[in-house]
């Protein structure tokens, strides 16, 4: 690389990072003002806001839902992106590009049309107000995510492991068992921490299938400002932020990074 | 054709009254819409013996070699296990070990749990099954090494744990398929020399796949040669060597100069024919049963292998050789252990012969563009029908 380049090629990462950082900076510090308005720079320092938050019934209240919704989008995905992921990658399926395709239409989709169509099916079936149906459509729309962890996963395996567990005595079950699901728990887990991130954080398809209730947290956040906008709800921010960054962590640690960004 | 003799008594004995073979195919086939992977494959192997089917790659081997683990089922014929037909029996419910060729252990397991897999899913008393990982791990040399994932273990370990996997259940018949293709060549000949220590230790039936034909002489009972998915000749090593019952097995195994001739006149087992401008006499290898296709001007090929043509200087003629011809040497090549000569012998043959000279002494005596004496004896050239 020339000088030149070299100059160029940092000044670019330099403002990438900075436009990347700066809302989470500044939300951070707007949360530690000890004044009465958000602001930034903060007025001063204090962690009153945090304080504030923690006693605050409806937050609490609405972060626990959220989290029950993730938990819930986890549980529908899991079972469900692991099984198409590997059969994706591994087999040769009739329409196998038609899934595909069928696969990525949430990512097409405007979410708000998603958001309608399932508030729609929702409705029919009567079931709204519960936070399960929240949780199935966050992983609906999420689910492309969970299958392509698996399948790259899936994909390097050896395609000769299978045969093997089979010349070993292994039947059908216990070869899947045994020796495929061992072999992508690396893309499982990738696939799991990011759904349960993309789950908690849902907010536009939540808005259409919450009611008063029932709110979870992003909504929440949103409902408050509307009204007064005040330092805490950049302390509830900062709070969101961190539980997906140590979503992220324990995925490094568990599987490292690489394999989550290699996922295709 | 007395080489041919024992080969088919011996099958048909073995059919009507002799032991049950380990394993036979009857007329299989495999074929993929229009294209045959194998085809008409017929053998029979003995219990205990170490059988190599040695072939280029894409020849039907693998194909053939899979249809017996039970991976692929023939799309006719039938294949039997110790006289036991075969097709209609999942791969898992074959007792037969399998290394693969890049030998597919289990990732997430130390090698003592990859010993150990197969007597789990064979249901071994859960009791008996630690002391007969270690005594397996043992055999393979492995002993102290148990607890080592994969991925700690060399690339000699690890053929190691898979041909332990593949044995530690006592398999009725051990697979092997192409497991030493990857590794280095001193590394390769080393295992060569384990895997066949350890059959001859059990003496497990084997079946090895492999294009590698030093390999196969090296490691085997009995060699299959495969070509465009069929089986070429099925014949011991030595018998392979010496008698190749066509010029592809001629050519495959060993270094071999081929010419083109016609037929002059075929008198018992010697053959004469026109090679060039030259009349030369060759061990018939054209079959007994079809003499009228094999008239006079009939086309033959003639296949001679580099060791057997003897080479001496110019104005020093071959005195114990039938045949003697002068040529000029093209091109020598070292190769440590043998040289090759490349000689024009303008007379016999359009492409250079290659002439191998083992005598350490006697080295690099020639040089490029001297002049030479080649020859070779009759029984040392085979004839065969050629395509005209």
């Amino acid at each position: 690389m020339g000088r030149t380049q070299t100059v160029l090629f940092r000044v670019m990462v330099t403002f990438a990072v900075v436009m990347l950082s700066a809302p989470t900076l500044v939300v951070l510090g707007a949360s530690v003002t000890s004044g009465n308005i958000i602001q930034f720079p903060p007025d001063g320092f204090s962690l009153r806001w945090y304080n504030a938050i923690v006693g605050e019934q409806t937050l609490r209240e609405a972060f626990i839902r959220s989290v029950q919704v993730a938990i819930i989008c986890v549980l529908v995905s899991l079972p469900a992106g692991t099984l198409a992921g590997i059969a994706l990658a591994r087999y040769r399926i009739r329409g196998e590009k038609l899934i595909q395709v069928y696969l990525l239409l949430p990512f097409t989709i405007p979410l708000i049309g998603s958001g309608i169509g399932l508030m729609l099916a929702f409705g029919q079936a009567g079931v709204l107000g519960s936070l399960w149906p929240i949780g199935i459509a966050t992983a609906t729309i999420n689910l492309p995510f969970m299958i392509w962890a698996v399948s790259s996963s899936a994909a390097s395996l050896d395609p000769d492991l299978e045969l093997a567990a089979m010349s070993c005595g292994a039947g059908p079950v216990q070869t899947f068992f045994s020796v495929t699901l061992p072999a992508v728990t690396p893309g499982v887990i990738t696939g799991s921490l990011l759904m349960f991130i993309l789950s908690l954080n849902e907010f536009l398809v939540s808005l259409l299938l919450v009611d008063a209730r029932i709110v979870t947290l992003p909504v929440q956040i949103y409902n408050s400002i509307r009204s007064i906008i005040t330092p805490d709800l950049a302390a509830v921010s900062v709070v969101f932020i961190a539980v997906a960054l140590s979503a992220i962590i324990v995925l490094d640690r568990l599987v490292g990074l690489e394999v989550f960004l290699k996922s295709k | 054709m007395q080489h041919e003799l024992p080969h088919t008594v011996q099958e048909h004995a073995s059919e009507t009254f002799g032991p049950v073979p380990a394993v036979s195919a009857k007329a299989v086939n495999m074929r993929f819409g229009n294209f045959y992977a194998v085809k008409n494959a017929s053998f029979q192997l003995e219990q205990g013996r170490f059988l190599t089917i040695l072939g280029p790659s894409g020849s039907g081997k693998t194909t053939l070699l899979r249809m017996i683990a039970g991976f692929l089922t023939p799309t006719s014929g039938e294949i039997f296990i110790k006289g036991e037909a075969v097709n209609a029996v999942a791969a898992n419910k074959r007792a037969i070990g399998m290394v693969f060729q890049k030998l597919a252990l289990f990732p997430h397991m130390t090698a003592a749990e990859n010993v150990a897999f197969p007597l789990k899913m064979r249901r071994f008393d859960a009791r008996t099954i630690p002391d007969r990982v270690l005594q397996y791990l043992k055999l393979v040399r492995l002993d102290g090494l148990e607890n080592r994932r994969i991925h700690e273990l060399s690339g000699g370990q690890q053929q190691r744990v898979a041909i332990a996997r593949a044995l530690v259940f006592e398999p009725d018949l051990l697979l092997l398929d192409e497991p030493l293709a990857a590794l280095d060549r001193k590394l390769r000949e080393e295992m060569q020399l384990e895997f066949r220590r350890i059959q001859k230790e059990l003496g497990v039936t084997t079946i090895n796949v492999t294009h590698d034909q030093r390999e196969a002489l090296v490691v085997s009972d009995r060699i299959i040669v495969m070509n465009n998915a069929e089986i070429q000749q099925n014949a011991a090593p030595i018998q392979m060597y010496r008698s190749p019952e066509n010029p592809f097995v001629a050519t495959f195994i060993g270094v071999t100069n081929v010419f083109s001739g016609k037929l002059v006149k075929r008198v018992g087992d010697t053959a004469s024919v026109l090679v060039g401008e030259q009349e030369l006499s060759g061990q018939s290898r054209l079959g007994s049963s079809n003499i009228t296709r094999f008239e006079s001007g009939a086309a033959v090929k003639c296949a001679l292998r580099a060791e057997q043509i003897r080479i001496a200087r110019e104005g020093k003629p071959l005195d114990k050789t039938d045949f003697s011809f002068t040529g000029r040497i093209a091109d020598v090549i070292f190769e440590g252990e043998r040289q090759i000569y490349v000689v024009d012998v303008p007379g016999v043959s359009a492409d250079p012969i290659r002439i191998f000279h083992h005598d350490q002494d006697e080295f690099a005596t020639h040089h490029i563009g001297e002049l030479v004496h080649v020859g070779w004896n009759t029984n040392d050239m085979h004839v065969y029908a050629g395509i005209s």
